[in-house]
């Protein structure tokens, strides 16, 4: 299958691909064309039966949305999630490498250690997470938030990263070692940049897990801290849902997010398939 | 060097040596990480178990207990059922969008023209909120007003009797499905990303020594990926278990309780009955659980695998 | 204008209505220094209010600034939604974090948190001169409801705030339509016309339910039509609405006066009979519609029958939302056939309670009383253009003698003449759980309802024997 295009013109088989790719696409993403439409969708025809596939749009929805001030919470998500992607790119990034790459006393230990803090079911932690942060003040602060998000993220970010690392040639760094690089200058000058295309792929993804959170964010956060996802269920009203206020909603969270992975993705890929090696 | 070459290579601890002098640099490295994973992790946990031992009604803990709330637990069958319906879930789900992503990420390692653009849109999925998920599927499968509800099965004449979410047989297997069309492609991104950061040398010999397709993956790249198929399944395997957003979203653990995982359970005692204790009780016994479980995926894949 | 012409004595002569708006009645000069007097002590102080977002609480939020003008006392009124006030409120009163001074409690959450002692009492603040407006009027409270969520065990712990309450909800159209009401006559023997009994809400059901390709007042059907839609979900109040709108006009209950469950009487066994038989008319979904669901499928006209909350109803029925408004019509919650004298319907009386660990509750008093004042009740009624009323007075405001629903408000007025609270149940939630899982089982015919009574009887014998507080 990956090895398909090292023996095979690659021309051909890059449209047979493209095509399957694309009509995967078309099928996977039809549900959230539909949702997309139902941002400019008047009431009436949401639901309508038989389903209405022509309508006049407005703009209603956008408009309450405005009003309710939800791009604030676009704003607190975006700059909650970056400072909390970010630290755990800091912190974690060092002992990703030390796990791939030295020997250390209990180092499965460790390391399970570190994935355990993802195991217990997040539900039964939360209200422990409460009291504690009720005591210290914690609650409804971005410090707060940050902290919990760090508990999902950064044994995530750990593990998934130690991965990558582990497929660093080692030559370089003895190389650089010989040349009387410091064990700090390694890191930054040839550890890291090597490492980089592992560490976009896994920030985004972490990225993406704050930024979709909500059962910490909304039992830890408050009127101080409201995230994206926690102002939705407010649009679970006694009127109903307002279904047409939960799509721009939801499809203006995705955006932030598209646009990252949308700018971040050449790291992700290469640029060079396997294939096009032997061509 | 990749994980091919080294693999049952004895001399790795030799390559190691310029680090192994000073014992102390790779503790520096993990010591933030550490740190933060005691304060953020290990004290609410360590909390929860105290608590777990507590009579904790209603957020007030009085007396101690002992293993008072983990013997109700254990002899409630409503907390086996909920332990059957997560394992169902996660044994049908998990290995459906292994397979899938890892299908998807090779068709997207190959030359498939416009991937910048490909790449996000297959992604959206996976970022949206799991809420917005649930709300989504409901939009497409409500009884009578779901898209698909009406487009599909009512104009064919498919499910007269029942709704999807509505069957006690069939809600299951829909949030099964929800779960896989959320997540395959966050396995097939992981996936992909992994086979982009392979290196290119071993390729290169393999395509000189005119290796054919199959012999390719199976000697090269499955083994060069299996320490990123590992961890991303294993994660992946945990998150599974705890599912919770899409179900209480679409079902809320019913109908009866055909739905209902250990974290639905667990927010039910948590919100509803406000039995902190139980509660906790449940987080402890699934947290040993997935302890003994990962160590031994650990060990069993560190072994025989070279996966870790 | 209309509030201050309300706030002279009622039953005044129509020519007093001739008084213009800008003109302050003395009365109100009163109030309204009541309040501020009252306030002096605790101005600049900042409460925090947790309550539910409906349209009824959205429209209050515009009112409240008026408070903050008047007293000087800051308020942060802060609106999430029914499951979110829940947990957070709840959180915030049972780990005694005391963030906010005051929360809105459905009358269900009483006996959990009554009983876990969240809740300030507040007779001594009642009983304070001080802080007490003489001329609050509770008695204009109406006052089933009032007394029954307000007071437990002889303490005070409320007012009252939202009179949440459930209607009977049908189609005028169907109902109206001469060639319909010629075959129901012809096949049931009386007349066609919105159900007064379960019976004859049970035959609607029937009449109407009717498959693809047939007539329906005229018109063959695009898709299947059902007679009736009601709530099926696990949780919402898919039980309560058993409990009150079957059970209890069969006769039955689930506790007795000492709190025992009596789950498998047989006026229970009669009450599941007549809800399983009905969901055979329902849409097949039913058993996943929430109290949000059930108003968007009448809204999209496919079931001739409902029993909702009205004040959803209030958000369906508008042009521009559901293409039938207008063609609806409302009733009483239908009463068992021979016990009209003693119906019972679904409410949901709600208070917002000081919170025991609140640092203000005597500026929070203050603007609790002040919530509750016949003035901004008025207000919050002319605003919202109706609304559900707290107030005996309300039913004679423009507002709702106006309505161009008069239907719905008869039915909300009916429903609340008979609306309590919930008994007070320490373990409400675990016997809500159980019971609507039977609810669901004995809707979709998995158990009879012989063995669905005898189910939830055992279950709720192992949540409690002595099951109120």
């Amino acid at each position: 299958m990956a090895a398909t295009s090292v023996t095979e013109p690659t021309a051909r088989s890059g449209v047979f691909w493209t095509s399957v790719t694309v009509i995967y696409a078309l099928v996977v993403l039809f549900p959230i064309f539909w949702m997309a439409t139902m941002m400019v969708k008047p009431n009436e025809a949401m639901f309508a039966r038989p389903t209405q596939w022509l309508f006049t749009p407005t703009l209603e929805h956008f408009t309450y949305v405005l009003a309710q001030g939800f791009h604030w919470h676009l704003l607190t998500s975006f700059v909650l999630c970056t400072i909390s992607t970010a630290l755990v790119v800091i912190i974690g990034t060092p002992a990703a490498y030390a796990f791939a790459r030295f020997e250390m006393r209990a180092k499965d230990d460790l390391f399970l250690f570190i994935l355990a803090s993802r195991m217990a079911p997040p539900v039964c932690l939360v209200i422990p997470f409460y009291l504690i942060f009720a005591k210290v003040g914690l609650l409804d602060t971005f410090l707060g938030l940050t902290l919990a998000y760090m508990t999902f993220n950064l044994s995530f970010y750990i593990w998934v990263l130690r991965s990558f690392c582990r497929d660093l040639p080692k030559e370089l760094e003895e190389a650089a070692a010989l040349e009387g690089w410091s064990k700090l200058q390694i890191f930054r000058r040839v550890v890291f940049p090597l490492l980089r295309n592992g560490i976009v792929a896994t920030a985004v993804l972490c990225f993406i897990f704050a930024w979709n959170e909500f059962l910490f964010a909304f039992m830890l956060g408050g009127r101080g801290v409201e995230t994206l996802p926690v102002s939705i269920p407010k649009l679970i009203t006694s009127q109903g849902v307002r279904w047409g206020e939960m799509a721009v909603v939801g499809m203006t969270a995705l955006l932030p997010v598209l646009a990252v992975v949308f700018v971040l993705q050449r790291h992700i890929v290469r640029g060079l398939t396997l294939g096009a090696v032997k061509g | 060097m990749t994980s091919v070459t080294h693999a049952g290579s004895p001399e790795i601890a030799t390559v190691r040596k310029p680090h192994s002098g000073r014992t102390w640099y790779p503790y520096l490295l993990i010591a933030p990480s550490m740190l933060t994973l005691v304060v953020v992790s290990l004290i609410p946990f360590i909390y929860a178990i105290y608590l777990s031992f507590h009579e904790a009604k209603f957020g007030r803990v009085k007396d101690f207990i002992w293993f008072e709330n983990y013997g109700a637990l254990l002899s409630d069958p409503r907390f086996w059922n909920s332990i059957g319906t997560a394992v169902t879930f996660v044994a049908i789900a998990v290995p459906i969008e292994f397979m899938l992503g890892l299908a998807g990420a090779m068709v997207l390692n190959q030359n498939v023209k416009g991937r910048s653009i490909l790449i996000p849109l297959l992604f959206m999925p996976a970022m949206m909120a799991p809420i917005v998920v649930g709300l989504l599927w409901k939009i497409m499968l409500a009884g009578s007003w779901g898209f698909i509800s009406f487009n599909v099965f009512e104009r064919f004449g498919l499910l007269q009797e029942t709704s999807i979410f509505a069957s006690p047989d069939l809600a299951l297997y829909a949030l099964i499905f929800v779960d896989i069309w959320q997540w395959t492609p966050f396995m097939m991104l992981a996936f992909f990303a992994g086979l982009q950061a392979l290196p290119l040398a071993p390729y290169r010999a393999a395509a000189v020594d005119g290796a054919g397709p199959f012999q390719i993956f199976f000697h090269l790249t499955l083994p060069m990926m299996t320490p990123l198929l590992a961890v991303i399944g294993l994660l992946r395997f945990i998150d599974a278990f705890k599912v919770f957003d899409t179900i209480y979203i679409l079902t809320g653990g019913g109908p009866g309780t055909s739905t209902e995982t250990p974290s639905i359970l667990a927010n039910k005692m948590t919100f509803e009955f406000w039995n902190i204790g139980e509660a906790s009780a449940l987080a402890v016994l699934v947290w040993i659980a997935f302890f003994i479980f990962c160590n031994v995926f650990y060990q069993v894949a560190k072994k025989r695998l070279n996966a870790f | 204008m209309k509030s201050r012409f309300l706030s002279l004595a009622a039953g005044l002569a129509a020519s007093a209505a001739l008084i213009p708006g800008s003109l302050v009645a003395p009365a109100v000069h009163a109030e309204d220094s009541f309040y501020k007097k009252a306030a002096q002590p605790y101005t600049g102080t900042t409460i925090r209010v947790l309550d539910e977002i409906t349209p009824l609480q959205e429209t209050l939020a515009k009112i409240v600034p008026e408070f903050e003008k008047e007293t000087g006392i800051k308020v942060e009124y802060e609106l999430l939604n029914h499951f979110e006030v829940i947990n957070k409120g709840q959180a915030d009163m049972l780990s005694g974090r005391g963030f906010y001074d005051a929360v809105m409690l459905h009358n269900f959450q009483l006996g959990p948190m009554l009983s876990a002692e969240a809740i300030l009492p507040i007779d001594k603040l009642v009983a304070d001169p001080k802080l007490s407006n003489p001329d609050l009027n509770t008695a204009d409270f109406i006052q089933q409801p009032y007394k029954t969520a307000a007071f437990t065990n002889g303490k005070q712990y409320s007012f009252i705030n939202w009179n949440y309450n459930q209607v009977y909800w049908t189609r005028a159209d169907l109902i109206g339509n001469e060639a319909e009401k010629t075959a129901f006559k012809a096949k049931y023997g009386y007349d066609l016309a919105p159900a007064k009994t379960i019976e004859q809400m049970r035959d609607i059901a029937e009449f109407f339910t009717r498959k693809k390709g047939e007539k329906l007042a005229g018109e063959t059907l695009q898709s299947d039509f059902y007679g009736i839609v009601l709530e099926g979900i696990k949780g919402g109040s898919t039980f309560p609405a058993l409990w009150n709108n079957f059970m209890k006009n069969y006769g039955g209950d689930i506790i007795d006066a000492k709190g025992k469950p009596i789950f498998d009487s047989p006026e229970n066994v009669a009450a599941l009979k007549m809800w399983a038989e009905l969901w055979k008319f329902a849409p097949p979904g039913i058993a996943e519609y929430s109290l949000v669901d059930v108003p968007t499928v009448m809204g999209n006209g496919i079931a001739a029958q409902s029993i909702a909350w009205s004040d959803f109803v209030l958000g369906i029925d508008k042009p521009g939302v559901s293409p039938l408004a207008g063609k609806f019509v409302y009733g009483p919650v239908p009463a068992k056939a021979g016990r009209e004298g003693q119906r019972h319907a679904e409410a949901e009386p709600s208070v917002t309670v000081i919170t025991e660990a609140s640092r203000n509750p005597e500026a929070t008093f203050i603007f609790l009383q002040w919530l509750t004042d016949r003035k901004q009740q008025d207000k919050l009624i002319e605003m919202g253009k109706g609304g559900v009323p707290i107030r005996e007075s309300a039913w004679a405001l423009d507002a709702i003698k106006s309505n161009p629903n008069p239907s719905l408000f008869a039915a909300m007025q009916s429903t609340l003449e008979v609306a309590t609270a919930k008994p007070k149940m320490p373990k409400f939630y675990e016997l809500y759980d159980a019971l609507s899982g039977v609810a669901q089982e004995v809707g979709l015919g998995r158990i009879s309802p012989e063995d669905g009574a005898r189910k939830g009887q055992a279950e709720m014998l192992k949540i409690c024997e002595e099951c109120l507080l």
